[in-house]
């Protein structure tokens, strides 16, 4: 009998809150953390907007680690990852050390310690920058900060497929319990904002100038975003035994490359289907089962057009009836991290049977013709629910998640 | 259980660019580590890193427009493109056949990031280069080759420091245990450039020339004082051992088994960072199942680190006992330099070399090792072993142990 | 700045970025169809034309440029109004 794989606890960093509990209640009242860039100064940009987390002290979470020896990909993932834990209502020191792992994924790493060392190149002032840049830079660091922070030693690893790396991570999760090699899994992803991924999306032109519109038919692009979300993943009969609140089972995931573009996906959506075709196949479920889908949804032009071919490929009739939405018209997207914290949104709508909006969706986009929840959270029956996450590089990745029936 | 393989292997060194010929130099004593010519080293301590001199990926990759990839793709395009010909798997079969991609590496491209944002800070945002800002995740590398050669399978990018590329070795042999995949390139690359070298050189890790006779990093070696840094590429072709056998593939091993170790006090306290290693090495052999005594040689992670060094060999030590004694050891990073994110790919596609050729590179310069060496006194030259495993250790720096156990495939 | 030598100059950014011939590179040659490129070249031959000419082109405008007169008429539109140059 294959251990099955549960999700008891949720910790996330985002703009409009911290926390499962003021995240949830933020995303359903469909508020939006996008807001005027104010950690650098966009000025010389053509777009000024962001969905920075602001005010966020890690110090008040972290009981091990200084906050400020670590990077803010590493804050915000440190502190998630307690979150998570006390929302499982687990005491790290309770747990076999070996037996404990860190799985998360990322898009940049820390991107912000690379503009420190540029700064000081430009400037001349190299000799400046000390054993700090190693100390903090390599994007192994980020679950390696997890691990110091909580005591953990078990599995330990960043699988940085950037926009897709949160399912890449919580996939790897699942994995190794199942393999029986560990009785807990952190599992989820971080990324830090940063004037060189804005640069890069602007540069694109891939930045809406005022609103993140997924699925709208006047939808000007993408907002680039930050934090953390971070899962803890047991085994159910552990998690049983211990009488936890158990969210959501993990039913299984599907990866696939598109080959075929570095920063755009493939014109008919075939990465993208055969991810989630993969994922359903695992979790032994046809397409009509699924009772929600959790976008990747970016806002951009072309993203939010194939991915409604890809999901209409797969679902066939059913996609009219499934709703779809994409919370990165309020988290923005959050890079790394955004797959991570939508598939904790997905373990919460199969919770509580809920499901978040996409919200500023003013006008249907013709080809863009599927139940998106405009802009009103919503109640609905989710036994099954489906995260999608798309990279550059073509990394596609799809989680299904489910009711835990004993 | 599915047994895998690996039916073919692709390296791009500072010691050739073929298993057979970067195996030769290793066993003749030869190094890689010279003088390096990329970027200007004055001012960094040492000036010395094992480089892949006048690497030219177009003779790899045919007429191809390589201008979107970076040096660190380049490598990785080069080394899939001979372990895909090595492998035999030709065009028209990864047209029919998934293959997929498992990489390791540790910072991908640093230089690419650090080069993009300061173009954005000398011109202006507005003048950052598109192609450069594809290039600066960390997936980037593996996304290039993935288009280059149509990969369409399983496309995965792990970072764990100096192991990432055993760590995706394992990874990739796993998912093909598991079902999920039957053939899967899985290694490491990293480049060597400015800033990782500045980078390793403030946090006092690179060896500091002129303190002994020698610069090279000498593993195990009592004067030992430091790394240095080197670059490649190493891809192996991993399969389901039955999908091999049935297209008739020539198979040069197995992975018998793979584990992994963490260290989460960093290497602050000596007694769990050596377990941690201890823990990988015991992993991979249960795993393998094996028990220590039958573990005929290793390949070290050895970089000459005074403290790295030390932490393997005490754990080598509390694995095998007395029987390290008897088990012959190399530490190939004494000749290509610490290559982080390739080192532990290319230290297992020289351990099939070792498998197919019963040469063991020695370790050279090393003179007076450290009182509690455990193993058998290595050679400066290579040595004849008649093995039919090879242990290939990965130690990182920042807590990350991962351990691999090839051997001969007995059909 | 001449017409001609706005051209020679475009079409040496599309020959060192897509590894092709400027010589062989036709005036009115079609990015995607004729020159077979991806978005994200035509993006950075773009870019580079920008970069060169220190001129810049909004990003709607930069969308619209199918073929290689359309990125030398439009860069010359740009360069004669000094307004719209590089700030």
């Amino acid at each position: 009998m294959r251990t099955r794989v549960v999700v008891t606890g949720i910790g996330v960093v985002t703009s409009v809150g911290a926390g499962r509990e003021q995240f949830w209640e933020s995303l359903l009242a469909g508020r939006c953390g996008v807001s005027l860039v104010e950690s650098f100064d966009t000025a010389a940009f053509g777009v000024h907007r962001g969905a920075e987390v602001k005010n966020f002290d890690a110090g008040a979470y972290l009981r091990r680690i200084d906050a400020s020896r670590i990077g803010r990909a590493s804050q915000f993932a440190a502190a998630a990852a307690r979150m998570a834990l006390a929302d499982a209502g687990v005491e790290p020191d309770s747990l076999d050390p070996l037996r404990a792992g860190v799985s998360m994924g990322t898009t940049s790493g820390e991107p912000l310690e690379v503009e420190r060392f540029n700064d000081a190149y430009v400037s001349k002032e190299l000799d400046g920058v000390g054993p700090e840049f190693m100390g903090r830079y390599p994007c192994h660091l980020i679950s390696a900060n997890v691990a110091e922070e909580l005591g953990f030693a078990g599995v330990n690893v960043m699988i940085p497929t950037a926009c897709a790396a949160g399912n890449y991570a919580v996939a790897h999760a699942f994995d190794v319990l199942r393999a029986g090699r560990a009785d807990l899994m952190l599992a989820g992803g971080s990324d830090a904002f940063s004037r060189i991924t804005y640069t890069g999306f602007a540069r694109l032109g891939a930045v809406a100038p005022e609103i993140c519109q997924p699925f709208d038919r006047n939808r000007k692009g993408m907002i680039p975003g930050e934090g953390a979300g971070v899962l803890v993943l047991e085994p159910l009969k552990r998690a049983a035994a211990r009488g936890a609140r158990i969210y959501a089972e993990v039913a299984g995931y599907g990866l696939s490359c598109d080959a075929h573009h570095m920063t755009a996906a493939h014109p008919e959506g075939d990465g993208a289907a055969r991810a989630m075709t993969r994922a359903l196949e695992e979790s032994g479920m046809r397409p009509e089962d699924v009772s929600y889908v959790s976008a990747h949804g970016t806002g951009t032009p072309t993203n939010d057009r194939l991915e409604t071919i890809a999901v209409k490929r797969l679902f066939r009739e059913h996609a009219y009836r499934v709703p779809v939405s994409s919370v990165k018209s309020m988290l923005g997207h959050t890079m790394g991290a955004a797959s991570a914290i939508e598939a904790a949104v997905c373990a919460l709508a199969v919770h509580t049977d809920r499901i978040p909006p996409t919200i500023n969706l003013e006008e249907p986009d013709p080809e863009c013709d599927l139940d998106y929840v405009p802009n009103r959270a919503r109640e609905h029956t989710v036994n099954v629910a489906m995260n999608n996450a798309y990279a550059f590089g073509g990394n596609n990745a799809s989680l299904v998640l489910k009711k835990c029936e004993v | 259980m599915r047994r895998v393989v690996i039916t073919g292997a692709g390296v791009v060194s500072s010691l050739g660019d073929t298993p057979a010929a970067m195996h030769a130099a290793l066993c003749e004593g030869r190094s890689g580590i010279r003088p390096v010519k990329l970027f200007d080293t004055t001012g960094l301590g040492c000036p010395l890193g094992g480089e892949v001199s006048d690497f030219d990926a177009q003779k790899y990759l045919g007429r191809r427009n390589l201008r979107p990839l970076d040096r660190t793709s380049r490598l990785v395009a080069s080394a899939a493109q001979l372990a895909l010909d090595a492998g035999g798997w030709t065009t028209e079969m990864r047209a029919s056949r998934e293959v997929g991609l498992v990489l390791g590496t540790m910072f991908c491209s640093v230089r690419t990031i650090a080069e993009f944002d300061r173009r954005a800070l000398e011109a202006g945002p507005g003048y950052a280069s598109p192609m450069d800002f594809a290039n600066t995740v960390i997936n980037a590398a593996a996304g290039q080759a993935a288009i280059m050669h149509g990969l369409r399978g399983v496309n995965t990018t792990v970072s764990t420091g100096l192991t990432s590329g055993l760590q995706a070795v394992a990874h990739a042999a796993e998912q093909i245990r598991a079902g999920r995949a039957d053939a899967l390139l899985a290694g490491g690359a990293e480049e060597l450039c400015f800033e990782s070298f500045y980078g390793f050189e403030r946090a006092g890790l690179l060896c500091r020339s002129g303190e002994h006779d020698r610069h090279h990093p000498v593993p195990f070696d009592a004067r030992r004082n430091g790394l240095t840094l080197g670059e490649g590429a190493a891809l192996l072709m991993l399969e389901d051992a039955a999908s091999a056998r049935e297209r008739g593939a020539r198979v040069l091993a197995e992975v018998r088994g793979a584990g992994g170790g963490y260290d989460c006090t960093r290497g602050r306290d000596e007694a769990k960072a050596v377990k941690a290693i201890a823990h990988s090495i015991h992993f991979a052999l249960y795993d393998a199942e094996m028990l220590p005594y039958e573990v005929e040689s290793m390949s070290a992670s050895a970089n000459g680190s005074p403290r790295g060094d030390s932490l393997e060999a005490h754990a080598v030590a509390q694995v095998f006992g007395d029987h390290a004694r008897r088990m012959p050891v190399t530490a190939i990073k004494s000749m290509l330099g610490e290559t982080l994110g390739a080192s532990g790919a290319l230290q297992t596609v020289d351990a099939l070399e070792t498998l197919r050729d019963c040469q063991l590179p020695g370790i050279p310069g090393l003179e007076d090792a450290e009182d509690d060496f455990p193993f058998a006194p290595p050679v400066a030259g290579g040595q004849g072993v008649d093995c039919v495993n090879v242990l290939v250790n990965s130690v990182g720096l920042d807590g990350h142990s991962c351990s691999l156990v090839v051997a001969r495939c007995d059909e | 700045m001449r017409t001609d030598e706005i051209r020679a100059a475009v079409k040496q950014s599309i020959a060192a970025i897509a590894n092709l011939d400027a010589g062989e590179i036709g005036d009115g040659a079609s990015y995607r169809e004729d020159l077979q490129l991806d978005s994200l070249t035509i993006l950075e031959i773009a870019v580079d034309a920008e970069y060169k000419f220190q001129v810049n082109i909004p990003d709607e405008e930069l969308s619209n440029i199918r073929t290689v007169d359309d990125t030398v008429r439009i860069v010359e539109r740009y360069l004669s109004e000094p307004a719209s140059a590089a700030a």
